[in-house]
């Protein structure tokens, strides 16, 4: 389980995350919301270590954010929001390429496999070529060769078509069901994270998200 | 390490070409200046013609001496054929050695032991008539003092021919030469042989070459820091800096087995020695290239812009080299390949980028 108690971060005198608090359990989907610099990535960005928080705490079951940081990376994996693919390579490159440097050993079927879980075919394709929905297959594919816990996804299905962002959303709630997977996903599609969350959080002072979200039954936080 | 390895064979294989075309550069480039200045060299020498009427140990010692001269060219022709090219300036001049040339010599006779044909085009003429005139002078002088010694021992018993004592006088002149000029390179002691010298400096050229190609090849690290991808390496097995580090050494490993490669080519081709101080001094030369190359290449975010610089940085160490112009003193320390080119295992500027790196991997684990 992944706890986040009291969590502040602040950039110089301004203040970008306050008292945030929240759990993710094995299986579930969260959703992150909120308008253009509410600090959605930074949250993001915190909880994949890769940023320090100001103040308060993060623990990853047993984990603490501050002591264990490298324990912690092996069990994370993160989408960036920009496309992190070797466009020059082709898709069986770019997975075997980032399988050499990954914790995780897999041969070139599982890798083939994985790409296959979530409609991904063009194994033998430049990446260059793909269109925008198979990079962002491709990127998403990457980030689970070590077969990480806790799965951080910043905007994954941004600009691409309907179809592959379905597929991608389905893929994911399989993903978290059948592998309790941990998913912290980041979107401003409403319906892309009503439809795929099991929660959502919702950062900034903008109430317009919450008066969106309000009446889907999902449970809803805001901070 | 291998699976560094194999991530940069799948880098590799999208440029070998490329890759293959940088790494032999240094030596190719080598070769072809050497040639090409050989060949202006050549090209630059005066042609001249040279008749011989008789076929006499003299007559063709004299030719060997004007053939040996570095400044001249010589052509074996008749005499029709030296006074037709003289005037169509096709030579700068022409000398007969005429027939009984030897004869002459041994009798202690000066005049006409060459005739010679020039124009009025013959710009060389006067040095060039006057390198002969010395030594058949020299010759002439030589064949009198035989035949004075031949005389003053004429009443004792231990007498000597004319040919021994010609051939002890030149022996005097080998031991004893009285022009007699060696050079060395500054601050060395090994002296350099006067018939080996060269316009250029075989392995500072080389090594010239080699900067510039390392700093080429290492636009990897550019492009691979550049890009989108290096957050993913803190989720990875290896970190960026490992990831790059432990590549640097790949490359550094097969920049190296490009300069033993050199080694050779330069020992048949041009006769460059071979020794355990060149080897050594090479593996110092390629950790300072590399290593610098690798930390200049870190400064960079725009690719075309360090393309540029890395051409730039070329031209001002060819520069401090004394290549292009001849440059002394203390500015030649500047030069980081200044040790490589005494074949110094010393070289400050290693120190310099060990130290740099060391500083560069520790503020990296402070901020990972």
């Amino acid at each position: 389980m992944l706890n986040v108690h009291s969590l502040t971060k602040n950039y110089g005198k301004k203040t970008i995350l306050q008292d945030i608090s929240f759990t993710v359990s094995p299986g579930e989907i969260i959703g992150l919301v909120g308008e253009n610099g509410a600090g959605k990535s930074t949250l993001l960005s915190i909880i994949a270590t890769l940023t320090k928080s100001s103040s308060g705490d993060i623990y990853f079951n047993d984990l603490d954010f501050k002591k264990d940081r490298k324990a912690i990376r092996k069990k994370v994996g993160f989408v960036p929001q920009d496309i992190a693919i070797w466009d020059n390579f082709t898709v069986e490159e770019n997975m075997v390429f980032f399988e050499k440097l990954s914790w995780e050993k897999k041969n070139n079927n599982q890798l083939k496999q994985l790409c296959l879980e979530m409609k991904l075919d063009k194994w033998k394709e430049p990446a260059g070529t793909l269109s925008g929905g198979m990079k962002r297959k491709l990127n998403l594919a990457i980030s689970l060769i070590h077969d990480p816990v806790l799965l951080l996804l910043d905007e994954p299905t941004v600009g691409i078509d309907l179809k592959s962002r379905i597929e991608i959303g389905t893929y994911l709630k399989k993903l978290a069901k059948e592998s309790n997977k941990m998913i912290i996903y980041i979107s401003h599609d409403m319906d892309e994270i009503t439809s795929l969350c099991d929660r959502i959080i919702s950062i900034g002072e903008d109430p317009f998200y919450q008066e969106i979200l309000q009446n889907n039954g999902k449970e809803i936080l805001s901070f | 390490m291998i699976a560094i390895f194999k991530t940069r064979l799948i880098h590799l294989r999208k440029h070998i070409f490329s890759f293959i075309f940088w790494l032999i550069l240094p030596i190719l480039a080598t070769l072809f200046v050497i040639y090409l200045t050989d060949k202006l060299q050549e090209d630059s020498k005066i042609p001249i013609g040279i008749v011989l009427e008789e076929d006499s140990a003299l007559s063709n010692d004299l030719y060997e001496v004007i053939q040996e001269n570095p400044l001249i060219r010589v052509y074996d022709v008749t005499e029709a054929e030296a006074r037709i090219k003289v005037e169509s300036h096709e030579l700068d001049s022409a000398f007969v050695i005429q027939k009984d040339y030897e004869e002459n010599i041994l009798e202690g006779k000066r005049n006409r032991l060459i005739t010679s044909y020039r124009s009025d085009m013959s710009f060389a003429y006067i040095p060039v008539s006057e390198m002969i005139i010395s030594y058949v002078q020299q010759e002439t002088g030589r064949a009198k003092t035989a035949l004075t010694v031949m005389n003053l021992s004429e009443n004792r018993a231990n007498t000597w021919t004319a040919d021994e004592i010609i051939a002890k006088s030149k022996e005097i002149q080998e031991e004893e030469n009285l022009l007699r000029t060696s050079f060395s390179y500054q601050k060395t002691h090994q002296s350099v042989d006067e018939e080996k010298e060269s316009l250029l400096n075989n392995w500072m050229l080389w090594a010239i070459f080699s900067v510039l190609s390392t700093l080429l090849v290492s636009d990897w690290i550019i492009k691979e820091r550049k890009a989108a991808i290096a957050v993913r390496y803190a989720f990875m097995k290896y970190s960026l800096k490992s990831y790059m580090l432990q590549n640097l050494l790949l490359y550094t490993c097969a920049f190296f087995l490009m300069d033993l490669l050199a080694v050779f080519i330069f020992h048949f081709l041009l006769d460059e020695p071979i020794s355990l101080q060149l080897i050594l001094s090479l593996i110092v030369f390629r950790i300072t290239v590399n290593l610098g190359s690798f930390l200049f290449a870190l400064l960079f975010r725009n690719i075309y812009f360090y393309y540029v610089i890395s051409f730039i940085i070329s031209l001002i160490l060819a520069i401090l080299s004394g290549i292009i112009i001849p440059i002394e003193g203390n500015v030649t320390m500047l030069n980081p390949i200044h040790a490589f080119s005494q074949h110094s295992l010393l070289n400050p500027w290693l120190f310099v980028f060990i130290l740099i790196t060391v500083i560069w991997i520790m503020k990296g684990e402070s901020d990972a």
